[in-house]
């Protein structure tokens, strides 16, 4: 018996010799470390993924305000109605905080911003869609929006893989509870509160921008210098 | 027995083992046999992967054979830094053996790891993995909305070629930013015409060929990318602006024959002048010593006379009072006209013009610009006039030089080639219609209009046989020794055809001296024998000259002379007024100021054959 399961073995080789190919891509991970996208390349398709989307989340405001927001109403760039949903963020605020924050909390604040707002964009497409005389291209920003955002997202993430495969610290960042939503304050419209989101949004996506040009610049002095 | 037993169940073990074997070599044998028809698959191979907006992507395989038995594929994919072996999603949007990739599955942050395994019955094959960063791998659709009009510039037509991205490509958002290129050709053409257009969605072609049909197509790309493909060929056709080039090339060909016309008119308005201009006149010869204005002036007798010998018609002038006294002309005419021209008591003119009947080269010597106030006579054949007494026969002509009786010594050069023959100079003489003096007879330049050589015709004309001596008032008068000698010779030489003229007693003229004074040479008249002199003169009528008066004062001796002196000597017919009153009557100069004007005649005493010698009497002013 144990010779011919063991000739049986032996007829049946080719087909183990197929099961055990199957896993390749393991054996891809070893060569693909040498192929994959450099952290340079990856940074300049982040920064570029932050600028469409400041762009668009702007023109998506102004278009909006255009629409619905009577001009006495229309909040400058500075000010803000009402606050913003990420004012609890533990971002830096200031130039002097930022000069201070490292390479790898810079990261981490933007990938704090573009977790926080996620979901809030998603709501608003659902609230947009209720409006009777939206125009399509305020939709069709919004949704673009959203979901080049949550490409941002995966984006910010992989650099930081990247930067921590590279010998940067790693912290806890995928909770995602410690972003606290914030009470919400209570809107007196819903326009206007559909409109101080994307004024929000707009102000925390050029921050998103601006951290991450700022990341860049330093990665460059850094290698320049190297 | 037991090791019968045990030998006999090793025996069996073998058998049994080799029945497997021969079994597995059976069987192998026919997994070989069938391995000529079924095998395992062939090595697929990863043709490609694109993504077009790079929100997706697709890839395709390529399969190998397949091994004679069903085979399928399976494309397994891993994401970068990831163990996780994932099976692609969509094998059927894309197409045949292709895997398409949503957007869910796509992130452009993280390379793809691929693999295509086909698997039949036999086995699978694996192909060979392909790494993929979905960036590196747009290539977008082709331009949408390729729009070609055909615009105008100036006149000149040009393509304006507009056209639209992709519309799955978001360009607007700045996505992914696309760069355009175009080409165009010629519907005959071969080669196509490449134009780099950036980023812009709208091209200008120039110089286009008019009545052309051209092909259009346009195409873009990412800027990290592939080219897409060409969008469909547009076609348009350029209209015909060739005509608006003809009506300018017509315009330029009416107007270059319009101004072609006029020059050609202009032209031949002015072809005198031009052709002057181009081509001068050749300009007449010009001969030394032939002075035009000598001709212009009348003067062509005496031009003529060194020329040529030429029988000039007569032609007399009316106004023959005007007439010089310079030549003397000797007519025939008939002796009833003699007697009328006797009668007329005219001076030289009339009687000129009575005798302007005869055919005698009188008219040709009549030239108002030799009008001389000197008197002449006027020898008629017909009439003798005797000049002096003492004019002897012809035959004492030869008395001595002097004695010109005989002789014409006035015009020896006139009869210089006449012969020295009294009668052929008879001859001559009365052939010759006109002698003049020719300049040689003068040192000073004569003017003698014309020199006729006598010539030998047989003209007989006795009756209108004359002949004419002409001489101008340059001349100088024979009366000096000096030139008689000159011409003596001359005279000497000549026919004596004062000898054959003597036979008639005439008077004649021989020359006028610049003094106004005529030397008159008498011709005997005792000559009546003379044949075919032409001279039919009448002796009745001269008279003879009997002396010269100091004064200028011929004085004319009637007697011998029958009949009165020819009123063509005007001297004569006052001689013979004179005469008639008794002897000799004055002449004075004055008297006939016109033709017969004064006339200093020395008679020749000596020479009583009845004519004046103009020498003898120049010498011997009065011997009588």
């Amino acid at each position: 018996l144990h010779m011919r399961q063991s000739v049986w073995a032996l007829v049946l080789w080719p087909s183990l010799l197929t099961a055990s190919t199957m896993l390749g891509c393991r054996d891809d991970g070893s060569f693909s470390r040498s192929t994959s996208i450099s952290q340079e390349k990856l940074l300049e398709r982040v920064i570029h993924h932050a600028e469409l989307i400041y762009r668009v989340s702007e023109e998506s405001c102004t278009l909006f305000e255009e629409m619905f927001i009577p001009f006495p109403m229309h909040l400058q760039t500075n000010q803000a109605a009402y606050t913003c949903i990420t004012k609890t963020l533990p971002i830096p605020s200031s130039r002097s905080e930022i000069q201070q924050i490292s390479d790898k909390w810079l990261l981490h604040s933007v990938l704090m911003l573009v977790q926080s707002w996620i979901e809030p964009l998603i709501n608003l497409q659902t609230t947009l869609d209720r409006y009777d005389n939206a125009p399509e291209m305020l939709i069709n920003k919004t949704k673009w929006v959203s979901e080049k955002l949550i490409s941002l997202e995966q984006g910010v993430m992989v650099l930081i893989k990247k930067m921590l495969e590279e010998g940067m610290l790693t912290t806890d960042y995928n909770d995602e509870d410690v972003f606290q939503h914030g009470a919400q304050p209570e809107m007196m419209d819903s326009v206007m509160r559909d409109y101080n989101l994307l004024s929000c949004f707009t102000k925390d996506a050029h921050k998103m921008e601006a951290f991450l040009k700022l990341l860049k610049y330093r990665q460059t002095d850094k290698y320049n210098c190297a | 027995m037991d090791r019968i037993i045990a030998t006999a169940e090793a025996l069996w073990r073998m058998m049994r083992r080799i029945a497997e074997i021969l079994l597995l070599l059976h069987w192998f044998n026919l997994l070989s046999v069938e391995g000529t028809r079924y095998s395992l698959p062939g090595k697929p191979t990863l043709t490609r992967c694109r993504s077009p907006e790079k929100e997706t992507f697709t890839c395709w395989w390529e399969p190998s054979f397949d091994g004679g038995l069903s085979t399928t594929y399976a494309l397994y994919y891993c994401k970068e830094n990831s163990d996780t072996v994932h099976e692609c999603p969509d094998y059927h949007t894309a197409g045949v053996n292709s895997c398409f990739f949503n957007k869910n599955n796509t992130s452009i942050w993280v390379n793809y790891n691929i693999t295509v395994v086909a698997t039949n019955a036999l086995g699978s094959t694996f192909s060979d993995p392909v790494e993929i960063d979905v960036v590196y791998i747009v290539m977008p659709h082709p331009p949408e909305n390729v729009g070609v009009t055909v615009l105008e510039d100036k006149g000149w037509p040009f393509l304006r070629l507009s056209w639209e991205p992709p519309h799955k490509v978001d360009t607007r958002s700045g996505w992914i930013t696309l760069i355009y290129e175009l080409r165009v050709k010629l519907e005959e053409e071969t080669e196509w015409e490449m134009h780099l257009a950036g980023q812009q969605k709208m091209f200008n072609i120039f110089s286009l060929r008019s009545g052309g049909t051209y092909l259009v197509q346009v195409r873009c790309k990412p800027d990290h990318g592939f080219w897409s493909e060409w969008s469909s060929t547009t076609s348009i056709k350029v209209p015909d602006y060739f005509q608006r080039e003809r009506s300018v090339w017509v315009m330029i060909m009416v107007s270059s024959a319009f101004i072609f016309l006029i020059i050609t008119w202009l032209i031949h308005i002015n072809s005198h002048s031009l052709k002057h201009y181009i081509l001068p006149p050749v300009p007449g010869p010009k001969i030394k010593g032939f002075d035009k204005q000598f001709m212009k002036d009348g003067k062509s007798e005496g031009f003529f006379c060194d020329l040529v010998s030429i029988h000039f018609p007569a032609t007399t002038t009316p106004n023959d009072e005007d007439l010089l006294v310079e030549y003397l002309e000797v007519c025939v005419p008939e002796e009833q006209e003699l007697k009328m021209e006797d009668k007329g008591e005219d001076g030289c003119p009339k009687s000129e013009s009575s005798t302007s009947d005869c055919d005698s080269g009188r008219g040709s010597c009549d030239s108002q610009t030799l009008l001389i106030d000197k008197c002449f006579k006027r020898v008629a054949p017909g009439l003798d006039i005797e000049c002096s007494q003492t004019g002897t026969g012809a035959n004492e002509i030869q008395d001595s030089p002097d004695v010109s009786s005989g002789r014409v010594k006035t015009w020896p050069s006139v009869y210089s080639p006449l012969s020295q023959h009294p009668v052929d100079l008879m001859h001559s003489l009365d052939k010759s219609k006109q002698h003049c003096l020719s300049d040689t007879l003068f040192p000073s330049d004569s003017s003698c209009p014309y020199h006729s050589h006598p010539d030998h015709s047989t003209n007989d004309n006795p009756d209108s046989t004359y002949w004419k001596f002409c001489f101008n008032n340059k001349q100088r008068l024979l009366l000096r020794p000096q030139m008689e000698t000159q011409w003596q010779p001359h005279a000497y030489s000549e026919v004596n055809i004062s000898a054959t003229v003597r036979s008639s007693d005439y008077v004649e003229a021989h020359n006028i001296s610049d003094e106004n004074t005529v030397v008159l040479h008498s011709v005997s008249s005792s000559h009546d024998d003379r044949e075919g002199t032409g001279y039919k003169y009448q002796g009745e009528d001269y008279s003879h000259v009997q002396r010269v008066g100091s004064d200028n004062v011929l004085m004319l001796q009637r007697g011998l002379m029958k009949e009165p002196v020819d009123t063509g000597f005007c001297k004569n017919q006052q001689a013979n007024r004179a005469a008639g009153t008794s002897d000799t009557s004055p002449i004075t100069r004055n008297q006939k100021p016109t033709v017969c004007n004064e006339t200093t005649l020395s008679v020749n005493g000596p020479a009583a054959n009845g004519y004046v010698d103009t020498a003898t009497m120049f010498i011997k002013p009065t011997q009588d």
